[in-house]
């Protein structure tokens, strides 16, 4: 099954550059997800893919065949709706048997072939139910399996699974990704849930004003991100901006406007360069008497925080900076109460923006 | 309890009202066609008799039953209103298509386009239109009246056809192509059926548009071509017994229209036009 091949894709409506320049390689088997805010041109380059929308410039490939203009029924995609998109008027088994009957695929092969893959989605026994006879997690199921049984080429999905409850959504990331591991299809995936896009890809793109900010697996999205959008888009993250004041063999000393010193293991950095810390809230240890250590401890004031069951999500004032961080439980806090806060060297993320 | 009773007592009455508004004047109009003679001040007729609707239906010729046979104008009724429907839906489905899924630079002038003869007063319209179906060999002829008709049916035709395809997400239609259906397979397969409660709707409105066309007919059709709602005019006012047959008359192609496209679609199809 072949890669899908994206090159400086550009799509404009009016004078809205939905996407812009968009260059994209999926590779063979590989799920890829595409992961910004609304409005980001994420849809609507999924949409290019499928031949719904014809991109104003660049080209498009599905394996070695351009498919920039060819109409999207003639290059062999699988789509599924954010809207599940079933057809009313059609029972399961004629939904998944459309597609087949217009193939020509013989009666008795088509039998086979919808109950095939009404079983990969444990959907066996639906056949003759009418959509809106089931409930929104069996409909994008069925909606799932129509896309599959065509054994297409690339499975395109669009926000699969944000119109179905927290629960079913946490199920059903897994599901996917298994049934797209299992057949070993290539994969797009849109959506604007980042712990979906962690669990189910192999590869994220980071997608911001139609162009991709960061692509790379999961672990390098939320442990490297390269700037404050990705930082902060996939994950928790508090930054604090600082000045390079010294270097060394063993890593930069930093310098904040209100004098907050913080060693880093960063050497590539110069001297006097302006960079961004960006603090995932495990990157922090708070301590509730000032510890021995003293590099890279602060005192730090709880401005709020929320008790969430397993643990307690807690801001915390350092000097002129907010710091989100986590707290077990059991311990008791209140407000206006002061901690120590110690920066771990070796994970804190340097983003040097040229912004 | 109390409050029961309440509901149940305006339940009767609002019934009751609607009841008397849809049935009182048809009831009336029953009697009327049935009335050989009533005159003031009498509450129900001095005489009852099918006169009036064996002479309507050419069973029976008597000088002294002031009715003609409706056979000719019945039959031109059908044909004009048959035809009419069929070249209105055949044109606006595509049109409304159109309208409903692309954004047409033109789409405003378009509307307008239609809905002018709907803003003026259509006799001038119609008095205008005279001379030049004159020239064209049209005026006092069927296709001339059945032209008439279409101009008449094409708006609602359009309109109502449109929202039709606006209620159905582009999705299904996206879902269809992906599954490799071409546009045309995709309008068979999936628009067509789905589409269906609001195309019967406007089918029905244009059947019954045309069935009661008076004005265009009048002016382009007289004396030639006689429809139902012609005979209806110049039997009204001084003929009511007459007036009520054909008024009656009138009634049964649209219930008939009505009772056979509930046989035909299903129910869930008829269900979704309120949607």
């Amino acid at each position: 099954m072949p890669g899908v091949k994206l090159s400086e894709v550009t799509k404009r409506y009016g004078k809205i550059t939905a996407v812009d320049h968009l260059s994209l390689t999926v590779h063979d088997q590989e799920m890829v997800s595409l992961l910004g805010p609304s409005g980001c041109g994420k849809t609507t380059t999924l949409r290019c893919v499928a031949g719904f929308v014809i991109p104003d410039e660049g080209k498009i490939f599905i394996g070695d065949q351009e498919v920039t203009r060819v109409p999207p029924e003639k290059r062999d995609i699988g789509f599924v709706f954010q809207n599940f998109a079933l057809w009313p008027h059609m029972t399961v088994h004629q939904n998944l048997a459309f597609g087949l009957r217009l193939r020509k695929v013989p009666k008795s092969q088509i039998k086979r072939r919808v109950q095939e893959a009404l079983a990969l989605v444990r959907m066996e026994g639906m056949e003759d139910r009418y959509p809106r006879q089931l409930s929104g997690g069996q409909q994008q199921r069925v909606a799932l399996a129509r896309a599959l049984v065509l054994q297409p080429r690339v499975l395109l999905l669009d926000e699969p699974l944000s119109n179905l409850d927290a629960k079913l959504r946490e199920e059903m990331r897994f599901e996917i990704r298994e049934l797209q591991r299992k057949l070993k299809i290539t994969a797009i995936y849109v959506t604007h849930d980042q712990a979906e896009a962690l669990v189910l890809s192999d590869r994220i793109a980071i997608l911001n004003h139609g162009k991709i900010e960061q692509i790379g697996t999961p672990e390098e999205i939320y442990q490297r991100p390269v700037s404050k959008f990705v930082a902060s888009f996939v994950g928790i993250c508090s930054f604090i901006q600082a000045q390079v004041i010294k270097l060394s063999s063993d890593g930069a000393v930093l310098s904040t406007e209100d004098g907050l010193v913080i060693s880093t293991k960063r050497t590539d950095l110069t001297l006097g360069q302006s960079v961004t810390l960006a603090i995932r809230p495990e990157f922090a240890e708070v301590f509730f008497s000032r510890p021995a250590n003293d590099v890279n401890v602060f005192p730090a004031q709880v401005a709020r925080f929320a008790y969430l069951g397993d643990n307690v999500d807690c801001w915390l004032k350092v000097g002129q900076w907010d710091l989100r961080i986590r707290l077990p439980a059991f311990r008791a806090i209140s407000a206006g109460q002061q901690v120590w806060v110690h920066l771990i060297p070796e994970k804190i993320i340097i983003i040097s923006e040229e912004k | 309890m109390g409050i029961k009773w309440h509901k149940f007592a305006l339940k009767t009455v609002v019934l009751g009202l609607i009841a008397f508004l849809v049935f009182g004047p048809l009831s009336s109009v029953i009697l009327w066609s049935i009335a050989i003679k009533w005159y003031w001040p009498h509450v129900w007729p001095q005489e009852i008799g099918l006169a009036y609707w064996k002479q309507a239906l050419g069973l029976q010729r008597d000088w002294a039953i002031a009715a003609v046979s409706i056979w000719e104008a019945f039959r031109n009724s059908m044909i004009i209103a048959f035809i009419a429907t069929c070249t209105t839906m055949g044109l606006a489905i595509p049109a409304a298509y159109a309208l409903a899924r692309f954004k047409l630079p033109i789409k405003p002038l378009f509307l307008l386009l239609f809905l002018m003869p709907k803003v003026f007063p259509q006799q001038p319209i119609f008095v205008n239109l005279l001379p030049s179906f004159t020239r064209w060999g049209l005026a006092g002829t069927l296709p001339g009246v059945i032209i008439i008709h279409i101009l008449v049916c094409l708006l609602f035709g359009i309109w109502i056809t449109t929202s039709a395809f606006k209620a159905i997400p582009e999705s299904l239609e996206e879902a269809a192509w992906s599954v490799g259906a071409t546009k045309w397979q995709t309008f068979w397969h999936i628009l067509m059926p789905l589409a269906a409660p609001g195309l019967l709707v406007s089918t029905i409105f244009v059947f019954v548009t045309s069935l009661t066309e008076f004005t265009g007919t009048f002016f382009i059709g007289l004396p030639f071509i006689t429809t139902l709602p012609m005979l209806l005019y110049s039997a009204s006012g001084y003929n009511m017994q007459f007036a009520s047959v054909l008024a009656l008359v009138l009634l049964v192609p649209s219930l008939l229209f009505m009772v056979l496209t509930e046989r035909i679609f299903r129910p869930e199809y008829l269900g979704a036009v309120g949607r």
